[in-house]
Parts: C-alpha cells; structure tokens; sequence
C-alpha cells in the first residue's frame, strides 16, 4: 500500500467512524424518546429496535460471505477469502447477540427464556454452522484448502437463512411473523413511528458492518504482509 | 408492565458486546502493526 491510497483510506474510515457514530446516536434518541412505548408489551418491546437490527446485520453479514465464497471458489484470489473471513466473524458477533436479546425479550412476554420452535431453532443451527466455519479456519493450516473447505461451508451454511425467514409461516412458532416485510405489504404491520425508528437502527447497524469490515479486512491484509516478509527473512537468512 | 430490567440488560449486552469487539479489534491491530515495523526494521537491518 502507498502512503496516499493509506492515507485517503484512513480518511474514509475517518468520516466513516463519525458517521456511525452520528446516526446511532439519532437511533438511540429516536428508541428511547421518539418512539411511544408499545401498549401491551410495555418498555421491554424496545428491545427489538436493536434485536431486529442485530439479526438484519448476521443476515447480512452471511450473506456476504455466500457471494465472496462462491467469487473465491470460482476467481480463487485471496481478496475473497478475506472478505469471507471478515463477514463471517462479524455474523457470528451479532448472531450471538440476536440470540441473547431474543430470550431477554422473550422471558417477560412468552413467560419463558427458550422455546424450541422452528424460528429459534433455525437460528440457533446458522450459529452454530458459522462458529464451526470460525472454527475450522482457526484449527486447519493456512492455505488454498483451508480457504477452499471454509468457502464450501460459507455457502452451505447461507442455505439455512430463507428457512430462518419463511419459518414463522411454514410454521405455528411462537415467534411473531414478519411485521415489516409482511404479506399486506411493506411496514403495513407497523405504526410509522415505530418503522422510522426501526429504519433508523438498520441504517445505523450496517454502517457498523461497513466500518468494522474496514477495519477486519485491514487487519487480514497486515497479517499476510507480515506473512510474506517473514517467507522473505527465512529465504534471505 | 414496567420491564426495564430486562430493556437494560438487553441493550447491556449489545452495547459491552460492540464495545468489547471493537476494543479487541484496535488491541489486534495495533498489535499486528507493531510486529510489522519490527520485522520491517530486521530485514532492512539485515540487508545492509
């Protein structure tokens, strides 16, 4: 990397941090000033102005590691495989937390921290499979086979997420159906306060991918360069 | 139903939970950086 490209990159994040920074705090006050408190649930429906985002967010995140994979297995170039890398781990950061806050909430409302229903359940399966994807790149030796095994399960595992979605209708569960993207149309589930809020969350979490992406994919970089200059060293001594 | 409790502890969790991640990630590069001006520093030294 040239100091200028580093330079102008570091500049990017730079706005980028700040911009985070900004809407969530917009979010923030939006959740617990703009929005009225739900009549039956109470204060704990809060909740979900950051659970939904938090689960929108592993969604994506593996999303992105199905379409970097697939470029991986089909270019084989090592940028790829980063970026699947990355993503994966910020899934599994926010997958953890989905499945945290989703028994928070639940306990107050079903009675109850767990329930086995397709929904859960599902959800609990793609955790598992990307923490076996973290595992299985932390535990195999550096190399084309590693990245090749590890993107074969970054597709697989995505295979798991339309099943996540449509299983609160395929299914009785005790998870709620969608409310935002529903069968009588965008949001018509939702009062609008309550979907700018919810917009506002979104929009702050992804930027939150975006930026911790920079700084993963950084760090990815840094270690093969590391990688390559001790190759250099050991050839050189 | 006042349930604040629960509210707090969720948004405790994803709070620490990015705080936490985003800590560990500047300790990581720092870290990585550090070594890679020292290796750097090595090989300069030891090509001349």
């Amino acid at each position: 990397m040239n100091q200028e490209t580093t330079e102008e990159s570091n500049e990017e994040s730079y706005i980028l941090v700040w911009l985070t920074g900004i809407v969530f705090l917009v979010a923030m006050a939006a959740i617990f000033l703009y929005v009225p408190t739900e009549q039956t649930e109470g204060p704990v429906q809060r909740i979900m102005y950051i659970h939904i985002p938090s689960a929108w967010l592993s969604f994506f995140a593996f999303f992105i590691v199905f379409i970097c994979s697939i470029l991986f297995l089909w270019k084989k170039e090592r940028e790829w495989d980063i970026y699947a890398y990355a993503s994966a781990e910020i899934g599994v950061i926010f997958c953890s937390l989905v499945l945290i806050t989703g028994p928070i909430w639940a306990k107050p409302i079903w009675g109850t921290w767990w329930v086995w229903d397709a929904r859960l359940t599902s959800t609990l399966i793609l955790w598992l499979i990307y923490v076996a994807y973290l595992m299985l790149r932390a535990q195999t030796d550096a190399g084309s086979m590693r990245a090749r095994y590890a993107a074969v399960l970054g597709i697989v595992g995505f295979l798991n997420i339309p099943f996540i979605h449509f299983s609160v209708l395929w299914w009785r569960t005790f998870h709620p159906q969608p409310k935002v993207i529903s069968s009588e149309g965008f949001g018509k589930g939702m009062e609008t306060s309550m979907l700018i809020t919810l917009g506002i969350s979104l929009c702050a979490f992804t930027l939150l991918y975006f930026l911790l992406m920079g700084q993963r994919v950084r760090q990815e970089k840094l270690k093969d360069e590391i990688d390559s200059l001790k190759r250099e060293q050991l050839y050189s001594s | 139903m006042d349930n604040f409790g629960f509210l707090f502890a969720a948004n405790a969790f994803v709070w620490g939970g990015i705080i936490y991640y985003v800590y560990t990630l500047k300790q990581r590069s720092r870290e990585l950086e550090k070594d890679l001006e020292l290796l750097k520093e090595t090989l300069s030294r030891e090509s001349r």
